[in-house]
C-alpha cells in the first residue's frame, strides 16, 4: 500500500456545455440543463451525440495553427491552453520535464475515413498526406506537444470508455516514477459518424423514442498533475487502482468483481475507508445493464453507506474522454468551485444515493470498459 | 528498475510462424519482404511488403470474427506462454497486460468501411466495424488467457510495444503483477499503405537501412509477446531467463508529426533516460537494435542522437535494424524489436540489417553487413522513435 498523494493543479475543459471549466460548472449547478444532440452523418437520420455545438478554436489557438490540426486536436489544444493559463506564464517546470498522458477512443477516425474515402473512391495515389499523420490516435497528443514544446513523456491509450481515466492513472504512475516533473492528463474524442453508427448498429445508442441506451459525446479535458502543489490545487490524487475481467471487446463484463477490486484498492492505496467516501462520480450512461453492473459493485463497496452521487455521462455523453470530465468534475467539486444540481441517475437515487448537497471531500471516481478493464481513482480535498 | 526477467518469447513476424524459424532466418541474413498479396496492390505506388505468411500459422484457439491482427498475437502469446512453461489456458490469473496498438482490424473493417462508403446505410458488416477497436487483440487476449490484472493498450504509433515493455516491467517493479504478458501487435492495411506513400515515405524497393542509397520504409507486419516475470517468482518455479529488463526511457522532441527533429537532441534524452533508469553507462551497452526505418530523415537523426551518447565508441558499436528483413511493423515493431534484442542478448550473436550494402556518412555505425555476427553483449538497447516524435528505448542485460 502507498500514499501516492499527487496534485490535480487545473483543469481544462470543452464539452458539449461549452468551451472552458465555467460553462461546466454552470451547467451542472443548472438542474434542467441539456447539451446539444444530434450527429450529421452522409445518410440517414443524425445520430445521438452530445456534441460541442459552439466549439470554436478562436481567440485561443492562432488562424495558422488552427488550420493545420484536426477537430481532436483543436478540442484537446483548447482545453489544455485553459489548464496551463491556470497554472501561470512561465511554467514553473522545464518543459522537457512536462509530460502528456491521454486517453481517447476514437481520435483519428475521421481523418481515417477521408482517406479510405479516397482511396476506395477515388485512387490509393489520391490519399490525402496531411491527413494521413491524424489517423493515428497519438496525434491530438502528439501535435498538443509540439504546439506547447513539452517535451516529457507522451503516451496515448486506447480504453473505450476508460481511457480517460487510464490517463489519469498511468499520468500518476509516470510521476511516482520519476519520469516527468509534471503531467498533462487528457481525454479527447470527436463527434464521429461512423463511430456512433456502428455503435447505434450495436444497439446501445439511444436513437430512437423509448429505445433506452446511450448517447456519444465529444470534448476534451485536461489536468495537470504534480507532485507537488502549484497554486491553490483543487484535489489530491490519493489512490488509484485497474483490474480486469474476461469480456468479448465489446461487451461490458458478465460481473462486477474487477469494478469492486478496482475500487477497493484505489481506496486502499488512497489511504480511505468507504465510509470516507462522500461523493460518487457514477460511470452510468443509459445503458441499463451498466446500471445494474454499477449497483452491485457499490453495494459491495460500501455496504449501507450512502455517499452523493452525480451521473454526468447521461447528459454528456459517453466517450473516452468522458470518463476524465468525470475525474475533473469530482475535483471541482471538492474543491467548492462547483456546485452541482444534477440529480443522480435514477437507478443509484432508487438505491438511496443523494444528490450532492453538503461539500464533499473524499470521491471515488471509476470506469468499466467494454473487453472488461475497471478502473478506479481516489480524489481528496486539499 | 529491479529484477524483472523475459522468460518467455512469441514471435510472428514475415520471417517466420514463431520466434526460432524468425531468428533462423533472421540471422543468415533472409528478408522477408516480397510482393503483395494481401490485397490488391495495383494503383498504390509500392507493391511489396513483409507480410506474414497466414497459411504457415499455427492452430490456436481464434474467436471467429477475431482480426489478423488479434490472430498474430494469439498464436505469439501461446508460443511465449509455451515457451516460459506457464500454463496457456483461460484460468484466472492476477497477470498483467500491456499492449502496443494501432492499426488493430483495420484491413477488416476496411471492407466495411468500402461498402458503406460505396452503398450507404445498406452496407452491412457490424463484426468486422467492432474489429476498428485499438485494444480489441488486448481484450483477446486478455479473455483467451484469463488475465485479471491491469489491463492497458498502448498507442503510440511505431514506439507502441517498445513503450508496452517497458511499463509493463514497471509494473511488476510496482508489485501489481507477478508476471505480465507484453508486446505488440499489428497487421498490413491499405490506410498504412497508402498513407506513407502519399507521403513518399515508402521504398519502391525493399528497404535498406543506413544505407546510402535508401528512400524509405517497408511497410510490415506481426506480433510479439514477451512474458515479463518478477525475477523471485521465475527462480521459484526454476524458469531460466533470455534477458532482464533493466529500464526504459520515453520523451516526446515535440518538433513535427511526421519530421524527426534533426540534431537528435531528444532522441538522445530518451537514450539517456532509459540508461538512468537502467542504472548502467554509455560505455556498459554492447548492442543497439535500432529503430532504422530507412528513411533518409530518420536513420540520420538516429545516428545523430547515438553520436551525442555514445561519441567516439558509436564506430565500434554494432547498431543494426531488423525493418530490412521483417519491414515497418508499426505498432508491432517495438515488441518484436525487444523479442529480437532479448535473442541476441541470449545467444551472443548481433542481428544483421538486411538489405545494407553502402555506407552513408550521415550514419556513421557499424550496421553488421550479411549475416548474424557473433558478439560479447553484456546490455544492449532497442529503440523506437515514431509518429509525433514519441520515442521510447528499452535497456535490455545479460541474465549471467
Amino acid at each position: 500500500m502507498s500514499r501516492h498523494d499527487l496534485f490535480i493543479c487545473s483543469v481544462g475543459v470543452v464539452s458539449p456545455a461549452g468551451t472552458g471549466v465555467e460553462r461546466l460548472v454552470a451547467a451542472l449547478a443548472d438542474p434542467a440543463w441539456e447539451p446539444t444532440v444530434g450527429l450529421d452523418r452522409p445518410d440517414g437520420p443524425p445520430l445521438p451525440v452530445a456534441v460541442c455545438h459552439d466549439f470554436s478554436p478562436r481567440n485561443v489557438l492562432s488562424p495558422m495553427v488552427a488550420r493545420r490540426l484536426d477537430r481532436p486536436a483543436k478540442l484537446l489544444a483548447v482545453a489544455a491552453r485553459e489548464a496551463l493559463a491556470a497554472i501561470g506564464d512561465p511554467l514553473p517546470w522545464d518543459r522537457t520535464q512536462v509530460g502528456i498522458t491521454s486517453g481517447t477512443w476514437n481520435a483519428g477516425t475521421s481523418a481515417l475515413v477521408d482517406v479510405l474515402r479516397a482511396v476506395f473512391l477515388t485512387s490509393p495515389e489520391e490519399a490525402p498526406p496531411a491527413q494521413f499523420p491524424s489517423t493515428v490516435a497519438n496525434a491530438p497528443a502528439s501535435q498538443l506537444g509540439i504546439l506547447e514544446r513539452l517535451g516529457g513523456p507522451n503516451l496515448t491509450f486506447a480504453e473505450k470508455q476508460a481511457s480517460g481515466l487510464r490517463a489519469v492513472i498511468e499520468g500518476g504512475r509516470l510521476l511516482t516514477h520519476g519520469r516527468a516533473a509534471a503531467i498533462l492528463a487528457c481525454g479527447v474524442d470527436e463527434a464521429d459518424w461512423l463511430n456512433a453508427e456502428g455503435y447505434a448498429r450495436l444497439g446501445v445508442l439511444a436513437d430512437a423514442p423509448g429505445h433506452t441506451g446511450m448517447r456519444m459525446g465529444e470534448g476534451a479535458a485536461v489536468l495537470i498533475l504534480a507532485p507537488e502543489p502549484i497554486g491553490v490545487p483543487l484535489a489530491r490524487l490519493a489512490g488509484w487502482a485497474s483490474s480486469g475481467t474476461a469480456s468479448e471487446p465489446w461487451l461490458y463484463p458478465d460481473c462486477p468483481d474487477a469494478l469492486i477490486d478496482a475500487s477497493r484498492r484505489a481506496l486502499e492505496n488512497a489511504e480511505r475507508a468507504p465510509t470516507d467516501v462522500d461523493l460518487v462520480l457514477s460511470l452510468a450512461n443509459g445503458i441499463p445493464y451498466l446500471g445494474g453492473l454499477e449497483l452491485a459493485a457499490l453495494a459491495e463497496v460500501f455496504g449501507d453507506h450512502r455517499p452523493a452521487a452525480l451521473s454526468t455521462n447521461e447528459r454528456l455523453g459517453e466517450a473516452g474522454f468522458a470518463s476524465i470530465l468525470r475525474v475533473a468534475v469530482a475535483a471541482l467539486v471538492v474543491a467548492g468551485r462547483a456546485r452541482p444540481a444534477w440529480t443522480p441517475a435514477p437507478h443509484l437515487a432508487a438505491m438511496g444515493f443523494p444528490p450532492v448537497a453538503s461539500q464533499p471531500r473524499t470521491a471515488l471516481v471509476t470506469a468499466v470498459a467494454g473487453g472488461g478493464s475497471s478502473l478506479a481513482v481516489v480524489l481528496t480535498a486539499v | 528498475m529491479s529484477d524483472v526477467w523475459i522468460t518467455g518469447i512469441g514471435l510472428v513476424t514475415a520471417l517466420g510462424p514463431d520466434r526460432e524459424t524468425t531468428w533462423r532466418h533472421l540471422v543468415a541474413g533472409l528478408s522477408g519482404i516480397r510482393p503483395l498479396t494481401l490485397f490488391d496492390p495495383a494503383g498504390f505506388r509500392t507493391g511489396i511488403a513483409a507480410q506474414v505468411d497466414d497459411t504457415a500459422l499455427p492452430p490456436v484457439d481464434t474467436p471467429r470474427h477475431a482480426s489478423r491482427a488479434t490472430r498474430f498475437s494469439l498464436v505469439a502469446a501461446v508460443e511465449a506462454l509455451s515457451d516460459a512453461g506457464l500454463p496457456t489456458d483461460a484460468q484466472p490469473r492476477p497477470w498483467a497486460l500491456v499492449m502496443g496498438g494501432g492499426a488493430a482490424g483495420l484491413f477488416e473493417t476496411e471492407g466495411f468501411i468500402a461498402r458503406r462508403l460505396r452503398r450507404g446505410q445498406q452496407a452491412r458488416g457490424l463484426t468486422e466495424f467492432l474489429e476498428l477497436l485499438q485494444d480489441s487483440p488486448t481484450d483477446r487476449l486478455a479473455s483467451r488467457f484469463g488475465l485479471g490484472g491491469s489491463r492497458l493498450t498502448v498507442t503510440t504509433a511505431c514506439s507502441s510495444s517498445t513503450l508496452a515493455v517497458g511499463m509493463a516491467a514497471e509494473m511488476i517493479v510496482d508489485g501489481l503483477a507477478p508476471v505480465a504478458l507484453a508486446g505488440g501487435t499489428d497487421a498490413i492495411c491499405r490506410l498504412t499503405h497508402a498513407g506513407f506513400n502519399s507521403l513518399r515515405a515508402a521504398d519502391l524497393r525493399p528497404c535498406r537501412p543506413f544505407d546510402r542509397t535508401r528512400q524509405g520504409l517497408t511497410i510490415g507486419e506481426g506480433a510479439a509477446v514477451l512474458v515479463l516475470e518478477d525475477a523471485d517468482h521465475a527462480r521459484t518455479r526454476g524458469a531460466t531467463p533470455y534477458a532482464r529488463v533493466l529500464g526504459y526511457g520515453t520523451t516526446n522532441d515535440a518538433f513535427h508529426m511526421t519530421q524527426p527533429e534533426p540534431s537528435g537532441e531528444a532522441w538522445a534524452r530518451t537514450i539517456q533516460a532509459a540508461l538512468a533508469d537502467a542504472g548502467i553507462g554509455p560505455d556498459e551497452v554492447d548492442y543497439i537494435n535500432a529503430h532504422g526505418t530507412a528513411t533518409e530523415q530518420n536513420d540520420a537523426a538516429e545516428c545523430a542522437a547515438y553520436q551525442r551518447v555514445f561519441g567516439a565508441r558509436l564506430a565500434r558499436l554494432p547498431v543494426s535494424s531488423v525493418k530490412g528483413a521483417l519491414g515497418h511493423c508499426l505498432c508491432g515493431a517495438g515488441g518484436i524489436e525487444a523479442a529480437i534484442t532479448a535473442l541476441a542478448i541470449s545467444r551472443q550473436i548481433v542481428p544483421p540489417t538486411a538489405g545494407f550494402r553502402d555506407a552513408d556518412p550521415a550514419c556513421p555505425v557499424d550496421p553488421v553487413a550479411g549475416s548474424g555476427r557473433p558478439h560479447t553483449i553484456r546490455n544492449a538497447l532497442s529503440s523506437s522513435f515514431a509518429f509525433g516524435g514519441n520515442s521510447g528505448v528499452l535497456a535490455l542485460g545479460s541474465y549471467s
